[in-house]
């Protein structure tokens, strides 16, 4: 499999480019760490004025801040860094340095969204999957393994829809450079920290169809639980799919547009 | 997003001194200079960020978007009864006013002070018949108009629609004035302190990021002071971080008694005073040793 191959290469340059920056490893821990506490005190603190809430309790909250932790660790390990290279600021289309990108014998999309790599992403994965951890022992529900194939597949959609934003928030770049809806989407996500189902409803439904960061978390954390209502897993898969075929059609549309760039 | 800014602001600064030095050249005293040179500068930077003002929007509803979360998290938890003495109104009335105060204190000069030092930019700045507080200060004016226009309005509307419940006592309205002046002063120069390390230590902005976490969690963001559970309660009662945020909504939503109101102005006071005791040693010591870079 060359396109494997070429993940591994990549992967080996991102962590010998990291070792040359010893400091950066203590910033980026004091940042991880600090992005998880606030997290989980957030939580916390919530819990100690009231038991549950609308079936959510510390326990199963806390599960689907580690889910929340664990996508954004993800996304801050490549798709992240390889879209921001691209489509960010000063990025690739910007200084028309996306001319060698499209030269290379490989499909565009696949070293648009796998190029770039940080490691150091790795500790908040790490963390995340502590907080993962923590919230499911503190259920004390018992793992059928029905749940935790319910939970993967809820992973991988979410990991899905949120490539599939970003892909296509990217592509946006190729209309307009300096578009900066990244941040507003950045903004919105904050909120699957918390279940949907905590949101007054208008809210519960923007974040569910129409920007679904709040499926993203809740729908495998509520499959850690059990409470997953049958079909939602289905209907999140199709929601994956459909995001991630409309995001792949822009992408290439967009590619058609693009124009190299001068200084 | 702090290099955008950080754009931005060189842009301004480079035209601000061709400003500064025909002040300089035109033999006025210096108490003139300062503040004609002063206002100039301020009404510049004023004038470059509206014109970036998308730009700005996109920040301050990045900002305001946690305090939303909490707003609508703790009004679900209030329901129809309370929460810990709060009603579901009472929260709502928390949180938006949380927002515009947040918003009015925030410094982002604080993390743009840093870059300056370390790129050299400070150099322009020394060199100017100002002090370079006026650099900070019209960044702070320019800012604090240019997020209002987006603030206000936003926060205008989600009152009509959520249905705040807030009585504002006359008492209560006047101490809120002071409050919130000693809060946007604590936080401003405490932020510049902090930032100042730069002149010693290249990375010391990993500091301002554990200050805005302290910030989220004792100040008020993640839950109003009174809510905290034990330590944090007490943490957040003895650290100066309260007095920059929360403390001047708990006045205005009248959650504090005459004594309570009284005991947080002595609080901001103190932590004034030690603040900008720590500013100015800072500020002497560290220009003292500065040395530029680059060119």
């Amino acid at each position: 499999m060359d396109y494997l191959k070429l993940i591994k290469r990549f992967i080996v340059i991102a962590f010998q480019d990291v070792l040359a920056y010893r400091m950066n490893f203590w910033i980026s821990l004091l940042y991880s760490v600090l992005n998880l506490g606030t997290g989980v005190l957030g939580i916390v603190v919530l819990f100690s004025q009231v038991e549950t809430l609308r079936g959510w309790t510390l326990a199963s909250t806390l599960a689907l801040l580690g889910v929340y932790l664990t996508l954004g660790a993800l996304r801050g390990l490549f798709i992240g860094p390889s879209l921001e290279a691209l489509a960010g600021m000063d990025g690739e289309v910007w200084t028309g340095q996306f001319d060698f990108t499209l030269l290379r014998p490989v499909d565009v999309q696949f070293l648009a969204s796998f190029r770039h790599w940080r490691p150091l992403a790795l500790l908040d994965l790490l963390l995340a999957l502590g907080v993962l951890g923590t919230g499911m022992a503190q259920m004390g529900q018992t793992l059928t393994p029905g749940r935790v194939l319910a939970f993967v597949v809820g992973m991988a959609a979410g990991l899905l829809i949120l490539y599939a934003i970003l892909l296509a928030f990217s592509a946006l770049v190729f209309w307009s450079p300096g578009f900066l809806f990244t941040w507003l989407f950045n903004a919105l996500l904050q909120m699957a920290r918390y279940p949907v189902g905590l949101y007054p409803g208008w809210l519960r439904l923007v974040l569910t169809w129409i920007v679904p960061v709040g499926v993203m978390t809740t729908i495998p954390a509520q499959a850690l639980s059990g409470d997953l209502p049958t079909g939602m897993l289905a209907g999140a898969v199709a929601l994956a799919l459909a995001f991630f075929a409309g995001a792949t059609a822009l992408f290439r549309t967009g590619l058609r547009r693009y124009a190299s760039a001068s200084s | 997003m702090m290099q955008e800014a950080r754009g931005k602001r060189q842009e301004t600064r480079g035209k601000g001194q061709e400003a500064g030095s025909t002040h300089h050249g035109s033999r006025i005293t210096l108490s003139q200079i300062n503040l004609r040179g002063g206002l100039a500068l301020i009404r510049r930077t004023w004038l470059s960020w509206v014109q970036h003002r998308s730009f700005f929007f996109l920040l301050a509803f990045g900002w305001m978007v946690p305090p939303l979360i909490y707003l609508f998290v703790w009004s679900t938890a209030a329901g129809g009864g309370t929460v810990g003495g709060f009603s579901r109104g009472q929260f709502v009335a928390y949180y938006l006013i949380l927002i515009v105060v947040n918003q009015l204190t925030y410094s982002q000069t604080n993390w743009t002070v840093g870059d300056v030092i370390r790129y050299g930019g400070m150099n322009s700045l020394l060199l100017r018949p100002l002090s370079p507080v006026f650099d900070a200060l019209s960044s702070e004016v320019a800012g604090k108009v240019v997020y209002m226009l987006f603030i206000v309005p936003v926060t205008a509307v989600l009152a009509l629609w959520l249905r705040p419940e807030l009585h504002v006592t006359l008492q209560n309205g006047l101490a809120f004035v002071p409050a919130l002046a000693l809060a946007w002063a604590l936080r401003f120069f405490w932020g510049y302190w902090l930032a100042l390390l730069a002149f010693w230590a290249t990375r010391a902005d990993a500091l301002l990021a554990l200050q805005d976490a302290l910030i989220f969690l004792l100040a008020g963001q993640v839950a109003p002071t009174a809510l905290l559970p034990g330590i944090l309660h007490q943490a957040a009662t003895w650290l100066p971080f309260r007095y920059m945020v929360g403390f001047p909504v708990e006045v205005l939503t009248g959650q504090l008694d005459a004594a309570g109101i009284l005991t947080g102005f002595a609080f901001q006071l103190g932590w004034l005073a030690v603040t900008l005791a720590l500013f100015s040693v800072m500020w002497r010591t560290g220009v003292k040793r500065y040395s530029a870079v680059g060119g």
